[in-house]
């Protein structure tokens, strides 16, 4: 069978005699090169909870301002689930079901979120995609600017079970999150109701304070009983080969994308290292 | 605090509602059991290049089996990919290109494999399934059928992980098919390889003792320098609400596999 012997050999030898969890083997592959796939993209996160369930009064200026961005950015902008999914959540765990099911149930809140920026959004030409097919994101953010896709991540009965309780562990922050990382994207933006990290939760804790940059290894370390991201997102970001760094920015603060965008910091910046 | 009070979300009442689901104290699930959705599920999953690269001699055999066990068991049959997803590993490593397009390529092999082993048993009803028929529509396929056959492989595709080292993705069709087994709270998962079990030492290398039971925690400590699996599965044991217990059998010995969807023990049995 012919195989690339670029390499010389060492790792395609590897490959054909090897387990795939061989330790040498899954060493070799980590000298392979890493090739951006969209390089100019940025990836927009835009939550559920802390920006769409707001309604007009949050999203139409976010709208107004994505469509000013695109003219000289390209974006993929995903959408979170939000209080519908909290609500399916809870419903589903009541009954007794699985995370798998909880996990498709999420993925279409976040759908409908995705379908409905998407309305606001059409008349500027921005379709509503599917993440993972690759030919048609690439040709309309050529052309349009910019796409929207849902966040969630399609492991369905496939999700990976959490510690405790049957909540998906991997939601919207991880799927965007590893659509930047897969498409070798410029930057990774978390567009949320809060000016970023806390060290609590700002809605319930009034001691709560903002934690401006901060590396995966010192979240960690805090251990915060309450988080503004997705935990799983930290041990990705460890491992990422593209996306090291991500910013959390309010949304609801106008000029707060744009800045984020042409590389401010106006948020809280997590870093890998 | 940012929030400004002209903002008003609209909430759907829950115990979830304005939570980040990231409070671990408020995610903590009160003793409620999680229901098995499909109790009699058996998940036999054949191994890409264990089984099914070596061709009809090994092939014909367990398919031959698998149709005689279908009376009795219930079976979703499971396929990985084999030689060549190694060789479109080869040439997408090679190219630069991410984790996630690797999955992606390595899952349609594996997705060719189960399509062969379904045509192999067409004529006993068995259907090759997408993943969304699996996930979605398994139980009245199951109801129609004794069996049916799917893509070992996750549906991870570009939302593969990017592993801790090197760029290989770490859902495969082993961790797919357990992912899948716990989540349907199946009766029992059961690996069809072309190694009697778990060994201490390299069978393909002179003389080595099988483990014939033993606990995935123990199995992972123990660091063996190969496993007929991959090793992540016994990381996912961990938390899994049901699929606590899962064996290795041979393929290569006659009789293995109905044995094992018996409830016999033939292989490794690797514990919670």
């Amino acid at each position: 069978m012919a195989v690339p012997e670029t390499d010389g050999g060492g790792l395609q030898s590897l490959l054909m005699t090897r387990s795939l969890s061989d330790p040498a083997l899954v060493a070799a592959s980590g000298d392979a090169p890493d090739y951006a796939i969209l390089p100019e993209v940025s990836v927009l996160k835009v939550g559920g909870q802390s920006v769409i369930d707001r309604g007009r009064a949050a999203v139409y200026p976010i709208v107004e301002e994505l469509v000013e961005a695109k003219k000289s950015h390209q974006l993929m902008i995903g959408t979170g689930a939000g209080t519908r999914a909290r609500h399916a959540y809870a419903l589903a765990m009541e009954l007794g079901l699985p995370t798998g099911v909880l996990t498709e149930v999420g993925a279409a809140v976040s759908g409908q979120n995705a379908e409905m920026l998407g309305y606001l959004m059409a008349r500027h030409g921005v379709p509503v995609v599917g993440a993972a097919g690759v030919g048609v994101v690439a040709l309309k953010v050529a052309e349009c600017g910019a796409v929207i896709f849902a966040g969630m991540p399609p492991y369905d009965m496939w999700q990976h079970v959490p510690e405790e309780g049957v909540i998906p562990p991997y939601r919207t922050d991880a799927g965007c999150f590893l659509v930047a990382e897969v498409y070798g994207a410029r930057q990774m933006i978390y567009v949320k109701d809060e000016d970023g990290l806390y060290t609590a939760n700002p809605k319930t804790d009034k001691n709560a304070t903002l934690i401006p940059d901060i590396t995966v290894d010192e979240l960690i370390e805090l251990d915060l009983p309450d988080l503004v991201l997705e935990r799983p997102v930290l041990e990705l970001m460890r491992s990422a080969r593209h996306v090291k760094s991500v910013q959390i920015i309010n949304g609801l603060r106008p000029g707060t994308i744009t800045r984020a965008l042409e590389g401010e910091r106006v948020g809280t910046i997590i870093s890998a290292a | 605090m940012s929030s400004d009070s002209s903002f008003v979300t609209k909430d759907v009442a829950s115990v979830f509602a304005r939570q980040t689901l990231l409070d671990r104290d408020l995610v903590r699930q009160p003793d409620r059991p999680v229901v098995r959705l499909l109790p009699w599920l058996n998940v036999v999953t054949l191994g890409g290049r264990s089984i099914i690269d070596r061709g009809a001699e090994t092939v014909v055999p367990i398919v031959d089996e698998l149709r005689t066990a279908m009376p009795e068991h219930r079976m979703l049959i499971l396929t990985g990919p084999g030689v060549r997803a190694r060789h479109v590993l080869g040439v997408g490593l090679d190219l630069g290109l991410p984790t996630g397009v690797l999955a992606a390529m390595m899952s349609t092999e594996a997705e060719q494999n189960g399509r062969m082993i379904a045509s192999l048993l067409a004529a006993d009803g068995v259907s090759y399934l997408s993943h969304t028929t699996v996930a979605h529509q398994l139980a009245v396929h199951l109801s129609a059928s004794r069996a049916a056959v799917s893509n070992g492989f996750p549906p991870y595709g570009v939302f593969e992980f990017p592993p801790a080292v090197g760029k290989i993705p770490p859902h495969r069709t082993d961790a797919g098919a357990f992912l899948l087994a716990d989540a349907y709270g199946a009766k029992r998962t059961i690996y069809v390889k072309d190694v009697a079990g778990v060994h201490k030492g390299d069978p393909a290398h002179g003389e080595a003792e099988l483990i014939p039971r033993v606990g995935a925690a123990e199995l992972l400590a123990m660091k063996l320098e190969t496993l007929p699996l991959d090793p992540i599965v016994l990381e996912l044991m961990a938390t899994a609400k049901h699929a606590k217990e899962i064996q290795i059998v041979s393929g290569l010995t006659p009789g293995n596999i109905t044995k094992a969807l018996a409830g016999e023990h033939v292989g490794t049995i690797i514990s919670a």
